[in-house]
């Protein structure tokens, strides 16, 4: 059965896990997490090594003990992460954690058992990292897209698609065909500067080892919606279809708190600003000459 | 057709009209549809109601009446069942 949370479920006396705290840095969006156990603390800095920084953080986030169970499984096997409006704040809760973001407040807070093995705590702060990264990256006019980030000569080419469309593939054909480096085959944060765009890697867990991805912030090139196919080419795509397929392949999108309203005009500038176009993809390097073939053209 | 029976747009849909296309994002579901022109006027103008809608659309594409009514129909069924229609009308 599922254990109701409200907000005050995270007030009151609670425990610490302990004193150890960190920050990481996701295109310079940095979110501290405190209240760290002795042993937690290094496992969580190995995790995010690349990523960590001294920044001032935006956001803390500190680490309470919790109980064991919050949601039950689903019936499909999924995973349940949910996120709920309340008047004080929003709560996302799954099967072992709970966090509260109290509305308007620059700190949160996680309850995750101390009970558990470190791993089940780590995915516990990886899933609050996202929640917040995604949030944080709206209000700078940005968001993060379910994509492959690839960089060559200095600028990024984000490919996009949903599970199965041939992200990992894109990333490890140009890694080992083209030297290009790559800021993630999964998650890219994508962000507003002026009236341009930049990609950056995120350290969320996907397939790619950390401290492969290549760090900091790159220019954005062009955006392509991949689609397996025999040939190779690009396809003009209709501006309200590439916002379409864009938002389709942003995560959370799902969430209450009309978080898409906020997101629609975003991926509409994008849009305007940079190339989105189809790429019929087949698995080898030559996607690359289409895709920088069409950078070229005015 | 009064007011209430009016079909209403679902309030946990968000949308916006680009370059003539509307983009729905269905919040809770996370699903996305993008309209084609038709769509878009007759998601635009739904408070007109399915027979104004009809009979503007027949004016406008040089269609019969009973032609342009389907379509309509059909269109507001296919909203029905993707959630974008509030529940409890028609």
């Amino acid at each position: 059965m599922d254990r109701p949370v409200a907000p005050g479920h995270f007030s009151g006396p609670l425990n610490r896990h302990g004193d150890g705290a960190f920050t990481v840095s996701v295109g310079g969006i940095a979110v501290q997490f405190s209240g760290l156990s002795e042993a937690l603390l290094p496992a969580a800095q190995e995790r995010y090594s690349p990523f960590l920084s001294d920044e001032p953080p935006l956001h803390t986030v500190v680490l309470y003990d919790g109980p064991e169970h919050y949601l039950d499984m689903a019936e499909d096997g999924f995973m349940r992460v949910e996120e709920r409006d309340f008047p004080e704040g929003r709560i996302m809760v799954s099967h072992d954690f709970a966090a509260f973001w109290p509305a308007g407040a620059s700190a949160g807070t996680l309850r995750v058992s101390v009970a558990f093995p470190l791993s089940k705590v780590l995915s516990a702060m990886e899933n609050y990292l996202r929640w917040c990264v995604a949030d944080l990256a709206i209000e700078r006019g940005g968001f993060v897209l379910h994509s492959a980030g690839l960089v060559l000569e200095g600028k990024a080419y984000v490919f996009f698609g949903h599970s199965g469309a041939g992200k990992s593939t894109a990333t490890t054909l140009s890694l080992e065909g083209r030297g290009a480096l790559a800021l993630s085959d999964d998650l890219v944060l994508l962000l507003r500067e002026g009236d341009r765009f930049l990609a950056a890697a995120t350290p969320f867990q996907g397939s790619m080892a950390q401290r492969v991805k290549e760090k900091g912030l790159c220019p954005l090139a062009g955006l392509f919606h991949l689609r397996q196919s025999a040939e190779v080419g690009t396809l003009p795509l209709a501006r309200a279809a590439a916002v379409g397929m864009l938002l389709s392949c942003c995560p959370f999108v799902a969430d209450p708190g009309r978080r898409s309203e906020y997101l629609l005009p975003i991926v509409e500038d994008l849009c305007r600003a940079v190339p989105v176009r189809e790429l019929l993809f087949r698995k080898d390097p030559s996607f690359w000459d289409v895709v920088l073939k069409r950078e070229d053209q005015p | 057709m009064s007011e209430e029976t009016l079909p209403k747009r679902n309030p946990d849909v968000s949308w916006r009209t680009i370059e003539g296309q509307a983009v729905l994002i269905h919040n809770r579901l996370g699903e996305i549809q993008v309209l084609n022109d038709l769509g878009t006027y007759i998601w635009e103008h739904l408070e007109l109601g399915p027979e104004i809608l009809a009979r503007n659309i027949a004016q406008e594409h040089e269609v019969s009446v009973p032609d342009a009514q389907r379509d309509v129909e059909e269109f507001m069924q296919a909203l029905r069942g993707s959630g974008a229609l509030a529940d409890g009308t028609d």
